[in-house]
């Protein structure tokens, strides 16, 4: 396993409403590639807004992080970071209702600079991947949830971040269906070196990670390694 | 899938939407081209008014607002024709009165000899005789109208004439009338000793420009028309038109540009979270703006060409009303669409402004949380 950690949390602090809500107070965190880690606490421990900041989608008030050589809140494009070193998963999977499977999966696709044609074969690839073959026509309201949350997992995958940042990846499936998708997530780890964050409030879900953080009040108050994370694939793609 | 096949699925989820607002911008868009190919044609018709009978040019009225009010007495034209730069001239008296159905029948006065000095196409028949007081050459068009052949009568503006001759011309106001006697009209248009204008050939050599100048110079009472541009100085109609089409383009670009605005405000608002998606998955604030512009050009696009089509069909339409019809063809011309297409991507692009500027506002958190 690589030693340099590839995230790096160090005293961030995000605040809303005008700084009356504190949703992190001075939270530290280090991720190392190719670890699987989970992130639990209660609701309103601030979880989810740590992996938002890992995702470029908001800046932290105070603090710093890093993701790669990126530091963020200094960093001008963060939408070209989010299209290429972040892949995200949703609870809900937010897929486009108007879009085949196949097209979903490319949306990604357009900041990349590829072709048409290339966007398409790299699709029918990542949907196979994900056990989705023969569905890319498929559109998200003729899918059942496991496959949406697959869709979404093969659209995360569309630019080869070399990590996967999940928010309740299992929060609106079956039993069934998070097992599938938390088998797809290991085996992606296992398969292609992927770095995961995850957050869940699920202990369960959580146990299938390698490393735990427990979050409270906007701090991370535990961090529990369950297990040794295989070394990252030298060879993936990123 | 392409950006472009990205855009169109877009609009595609909003059908009703979609039609609506290219309806309301294609009503605009149809204005534009019913309006610009007639006034197109009204100016072909004003070319060919002057080009008419191998003349150089005309000679009217002074600031007459209509060039059938206009009025150059038979003394003004006999200085004109005595002049030693002008070859020959023709006095014309435009006369408008009802035919069968067509209440705007022109009956142009001329006098016998003067239509001996014209290359007519004589279709059928001769010429008005010297002297001949109820004779009348029909334009092809109007014969066909009519219903009237050669020895037969008709009835111009409840007088009866006997036709002596049919005759093919260039332009479609003489084919849809008559000549008769310049005296006779003159009688019945109580316009006794003028003409409305006159054709004026200059001797061989000489510049046109020249010898109109020098008419204007020695009698300021007229104009001497050569081009078309100077055609406002006889007839302030097409000037108004020109105006008004210009008008109704600016009020098309105005009430589209609100209708897009509104349709693509919605459209924004509704795919607030989709569009925090988008962001969310790496797209640029320049994608989004591209995305946002592009559905409103494909929107005013599809407007201009379904606007263009109704637009010909309105100005075909038209032609259907005897007094338009018997006075021009409607011109299709490059520039009647280039302005149609103008107006569509400005009203695309002004539309499109607001929309995009407020989801650029949007961070992807912001519009993520959107419900």
């Amino acid at each position: 396993m690589s030693s340099e950690p590839i995230i790096e949390i160090s005293g961030v602090v995000k605040t809303f409403e005008k700084g009356v809500i504190a949703a992190l107070r001075g939270a530290d965190l280090s991720v190392r590639a190719g670890e699987w880690v989970a992130i639990v606490g209660p609701s309103g421990c601030g979880k989810s807004t740590l992996l938002h900041l890992i995702a470029a989608l908001d800046v932290p008030d105070c603090g710093t992080v890093r993701v790669k050589d990126h530091v963020l809140e200094t960093k001008k494009n963060l939408s070209h970071f989010r299209a290429r070193d972040v892949g995200l998963i949703f609870q809900l999977h937010n897929l486009l209702p108007t879009l085949t499977a196949a097209e979903n999966v490319q949306v990604p696709m357009f900041e990349a600079g590829m072709s048409s044609r290339e966007r398409s074969r790299r699709a029918q690839e990542l949907l196979a991947l994900v056990g989705l073959d023969g569905k890319e026509k498929q559109h998200p309201a003729e899918l059942s949830g496991g496959e949406r949350q697959r869709v979404a997992i093969a659209r995360a995958l569309a630019n080869e971040p070399p990590i996967l940042l999940a928010d309740e990846p299992t929060g609106s499936l079956d039993s069934e269906a998070g097992r599938h998708v938390l088998d797809l997530l290991a085996r992606l780890r296992d398969e292609r070196g992927l770095t995961i964050v995850m957050v869940t409030h699920d202990a369960d879900v959580a146990a299938r990670a390698d490393r735990i953080i427990r979050m409270l009040d906007g701090r991370v108050v535990g961090d529990e390694t369950l297990r040794a994370a295989p070394a990252a694939a030298s060879g993936s793609a990123h | 899938m392409s950006f472009l096949g990205f855009i169109l699925k877009t609009l595609v989820r909003q059908k009703v939407r979609t039609w609506l607002t290219v309806l309301g911008i294609s009503i605009g868009i149809t204005t534009v081209v019913a309006l610009g190919s007639v006034v197109g044609g009204l100016k072909e018709t004003s070319a060919q008014l002057l080009r008419a009978y191998d003349s150089d040019f005309i000679v009217a009225q002074k600031g007459a607002s209509d060039l059938s009010f206009s009025a150059v007495t038979e003394e003004e034209w006999a200085a004109v024709d005595a002049r030693d730069d002008v070859e020959r001239t023709v006095g014309a008296l435009l006369h408008v009165a009802r035919a069968g159905g067509n209440p705007y029948f022109v009956t142009v006065g001329v006098r016998a000899e003067d239509l001996a000095k014209i290359d007519l196409n004589i279709r059928d028949g001769r010429l008005i005789a010297p002297g001949a007081t109820d004779e009348v050459m029909l334009g092809v068009r109007a014969a066909d109208k009519l219903n009237a052949g050669v020895g037969e009568t008709v009835e111009l503006d409840r007088r009866t004439y006997t036709v002596v001759g049919i005759m093919k011309a260039d332009s479609v106001w003489e084919d849809s009338g008559a000549f008769a006697p310049l005296a006779t009209v003159q009688e019945h248009a109580k316009k006794p000793n003028v003409v409305t204008m006159i054709y004026v050939k200059v001797k061989p050599g000489l510049d046109r420009h020249e010898v109109a100048d020098a008419i204007e110079d020695d009698n300021p009472l007229l104009s001497a028309v050569a081009d078309v541009d100077e055609y406002s100085e006889v007839d302030q109609g097409i000037v108004i038109m020109d105006a008004l089409n210009i008008a109704i383009s600016a009020l098309a670009v105005g009430i589209g540009a609100i209708g897009v605005m509104n349709t693509m405000v919605m459209s924004v608002f509704e795919r607030t979270r989709e569009i925090g998606i988008l962001r969310a998955v790496g797209w640029s604030g320049n994608r989004i703006l591209r995305m946002i512009i592009g559905e409103s050009l494909a929107l005013c696009l599809i407007a201009a060409a379904v606007g263009t089509a109704l637009g010909v069909a309105a100005s075909r339409a038209v032609l259907y009303i005897p007094a338009v019809g018997s006075l021009l063809e409607p011109a299709y011309t490059l520039d009647v669409f280039v302005r149609a297409l103008f107006v569509a991507v400005v009203v695309a692009l002004v539309g499109a402004v607001y929309p995009a500027l407020r989801a650029l506002r949007l961070t992807p958190m912001e519009a993520l949380r959107h419900e």
